[in-house]
């Protein structure tokens, strides 16, 4: 591009560097393969859609390889039971079986249990965050080190706090067992701290995410909103629920859809803090599905799982969607 | 309804300073507006005046009271932004009563103020819409509900108008000067048009860098400018300057240029108050203080020769080469002069100024 553009430049000052850029221009026979389909602004709607159709065919046909097969046999597999070997067709029977199955039903409750604090704990925290984030003299130093958390690996994260709750060495049982708030167990062992453990992993690693999103959002919040309803009488409080919360709402969607998918997704913590534990009190349904597909190697009943857990997903990112998508909390 | 006394106010962003020492005192019930070119420091004034900018030196008083330490929601002022800042999540009603409801007013009363408001400005159809749906010149109305919908010590209007076509401009101006009238409630209004400035205000205060060139009402400020710059500032078509010489001649006083040798009235020569009686000047006449024709009407016409002339519909403006200037004439559109003819211009010495070449001030 820019070599052409020196090109034109040269043939403008000078007259023999023009001839010599035409003669160039009339020897090229070579053309892009793109070339041989006509480009779309000539074409009528019907064409122009078989054009772009060709145009993100290969990007289809990649999707299709790595993401829409898998998918396919999931279905397949759902309604089969299968270990390794033989294979047989059994129908709803794995879905039918879930029905009267404990694990998987309480699995469900603790997930929602799950999930639902923690986006209560991220939400609240993470724009509370951002709000005394917003504007301080400290800003850049802040944002870099509330993001170290998220940087690292989950499953790394897991083992930190395994090690912060350790009923021997760590330094949370610690202060937990000093301030006497914690029984003779340790927190991972405790059916009624567990979940809270968990819980507290997530909001740590997870916060920040929500407290960048929503800085992001507080930068659009129209200044001239705020100094309105000021003058209109709001205190600051106020003017915080009235103006700034609603401008937020759009970006909050956004940060609450993605963390309440990645809760029904991301285990890799809970597997290594408690694999579900103690007596199943930690077993949110995706750990169990893992137990189901990767330890019992019932196939055909983990695909069942998976498909009712990604059909809720689906229907929940749904509904949330249309909450937050009233005209009410839109943008101008 | 109150006096507004601004009283030594300095405002600082970093080390520069916005606005310098200004001192004004709006009467209570009367229509202010501060008029000035973008970056004069007139939004900042106002904005110190409603609280949303902190006051770097100097007290600001409504009715002798001293508000610099209270909170904007405590200073009891309307305020109407230049982009209206509407809450776009509300809907028209809820935006005109966002400062009854914040106040704690009662339902009922909310109503009926609301709706009063809306239809003095003839937005009582709009009611149930929100911000998005309507056009500028409504949303403009809904943001003047917002203000009205409470009898406030004072309005601010910071460039209430700037975004609207010129046609729904001039018919604001009217309602805004009528609605101001009616409510009887001390209006300060911050433009940078000075046609909105002179049609609308009792007063005038004309700022310039951060500093208060003249305070009057918009006759002085237009009649009797106390500087060049004021001068060059107010009116349409901008008046015309010429450097001159001043020259003692006999009793008399000749302001001498190229192409004419005019003397000052008599009154003029004891403004002149014995200043700059010999050396340079600058003449001021507007475009209107000055008549051309094509004949020689008297000797003291000055000859020129038509450079251009517009037709502004009613009017013609004639630009007509002096020596190495040019100065503008307004005329009628019978003129029919012809460009690169000779034409005559006699100037109407009740109304022409001269300024100190130096700073500018006016001697008359």
């Amino acid at each position: 591009m820019t070599e052409t553009l020196t090109g034109i430049d040269m043939s403008v000052r000078a007259p023999e560097d023009r001839f010599r850029a035409r003669k160039v221009s009339t020897e090229v026979e070579a053309r892009p393969l793109s070339a041989a389909l006509p480009p779309p602004g000539r074409l009528n709607p019907a064409a122009r859609k078989a054009y772009y159709f060709y145009l993100m065919a290969p990007a289809i046909a990649l999707l299709a390889f790595i993401s829409l097969y898998p998918f396919f046999w999931l279905i397949v597999m759902a309604f089969q039971k299968g270990d390794m070997g033989a294979v047989e067709w059994v129908g709803f029977k794995n879905f039918i079986d879930l029905a009267s199955d404990d694990r998987f039903l309480s699995g469900w409750v603790l997930l929602f249990r799950y999930s639902a604090m923690c986006l209560f704990l991220q939400v609240s925290i993470g724009v509370l965050l951002a709000v005394v984030v917003n504007g301080s003299r400290y800003e850049r130093f802040l944002v870099t080190a509330l993001l170290m958390p998220m940087m690292m690996a989950p499953a790394v994260a897991g083992l930190l706090w395994l090690f912060l709750y350790n009923g021997t060495f760590g330094w949370y049982h610690w202060i937990f067992h000093s301030l006497g708030l914690l029984g003779s167990g340790s927190i991972l062992s405790s059916a009624k701290t567990a979940m809270y453990a968990i819980v507290l992993v997530d909001v740590w690693q997870w916060t920040p995410l929500i407290t960048l999103i929503a800085l992001a959002g507080l930068k659009r919040v129209p200044r001239d909103q705020i100094e309105a309803n000021m003058v209109d009488g709001a205190s600051p409080f106020r003017n915080f629920f009235a103006i700034v919360l609603p401008n937020l709402y759009p970006v909050l969607l956004i940060a609450v859809l993605l963390r309440f998918m990645d809760n029904f997704r991301f285990i890799d913590h809970i597997l290594v803090l408690t694999g579900g534990g103690p007596a199943n009190a930690t077993k949110i349904l995706p750990v169990y599905l893992f137990e189901v597909a990767f330890k019992f190697f019932d196939l055909g009943r983990g695909a069942a799982i998976a498909l009712v857990l990604l059909v809720v997903t689906i229907i929940l990112g749904k509904i949330l969607v249309g909450v937050f998508d009233r005209p009410t909390a839109g943008g101008r | 309804m109150a006096t507004v006394t601004i009283r030594n106010v300095w405002k600082y962003y970093g080390q520069t300073p916005a606005v310098k020492d200004l001192n004004v005192t709006c009467p209570d019930g009367s229509f202010v507006s501060i008029l000035g070119p973008s970056g004069c420091g007139k939004s900042s004034t106002m904005r110190m005046i409603a609280g949303l900018e902190h006051i770097s030196a100097g007290d600001i008083l409504f009715d002798n009271q001293r508000i610099n330490d209270l909170a904007p929601k405590d200073r009891d002022v309307a305020m109407v932004f230049e982009n209206y800042a509407l809450y776009p999540h509300k809907t028209v009603f809820e935006n005109i009563a966002n400062p009854l409801r914040l106040r704690g007013t009662a339902d009922a009363t909310i109503k009926e103020r609301v709706t009063g408001a809306a239809r003095l400005l003839e937005i009582a159809h709009l009611l149930e819409r929100r911000p998005h749906e309507l056009s500028g010149g409504q949303k403009q109305r809904v943001a003047i509900g917002r203000a009205i919908v409470r009898e406030p010590k004072l309005f601010l209007f910071d460039e209430p108008i700037a975004h609207l076509d010129a046609k729904l401009r001039a018919h604001m101006r009217g309602e805004i000067k009528h609605l101001q009238r009616n409510l009887g409630t001390t209006m300060i209004y911050v433009t940078h048009d000075q046609l909105e400035a002179l049609s609308m205000a009792d007063f005038i205060a004309v700022m310039h860098d951060g500093e208060l060139q003249q305070w009057g009402t918009p006759s002085e400020i237009f009649n009797k400018p106390v500087n060049a710059w004021v001068a060059g500032f107010v009116g349409e078509p901008a008046m015309n300057f010429l450097t001159c010489d001043l020259k003692r001649r006999g009793d008399d006083v000749v302001l001498s240029h190229h192409n004419f040798d005019i003397p000052l009235l008599p009154g003029q020569v004891r403004q002149l108050n014995g200043a700059a009686q010999a050396g340079i000047a600058r003449m001021g006449v507007r475009p209107d203080a000055m008549t051309v024709s094509m004949t020689k009407p008297s000797e003291a016409a000055i000859q020129g020769e038509i450079f251009v002339n517009e037709l502004l519909g009613g009017d013609m403006l004639v630009e007509v080469q002096l020596a190495d200037s040019r100065i503008r004439v307004k005329t009628t559109p019978e003129f029919e002069g012809k460009p690169g003819e000779i034409c005559y211009l006699t100037v109407n010495r009740d109304k022409w100024h001269v300024f100190d070449a130096g700073d500018g001030h006016a001697y008359f």
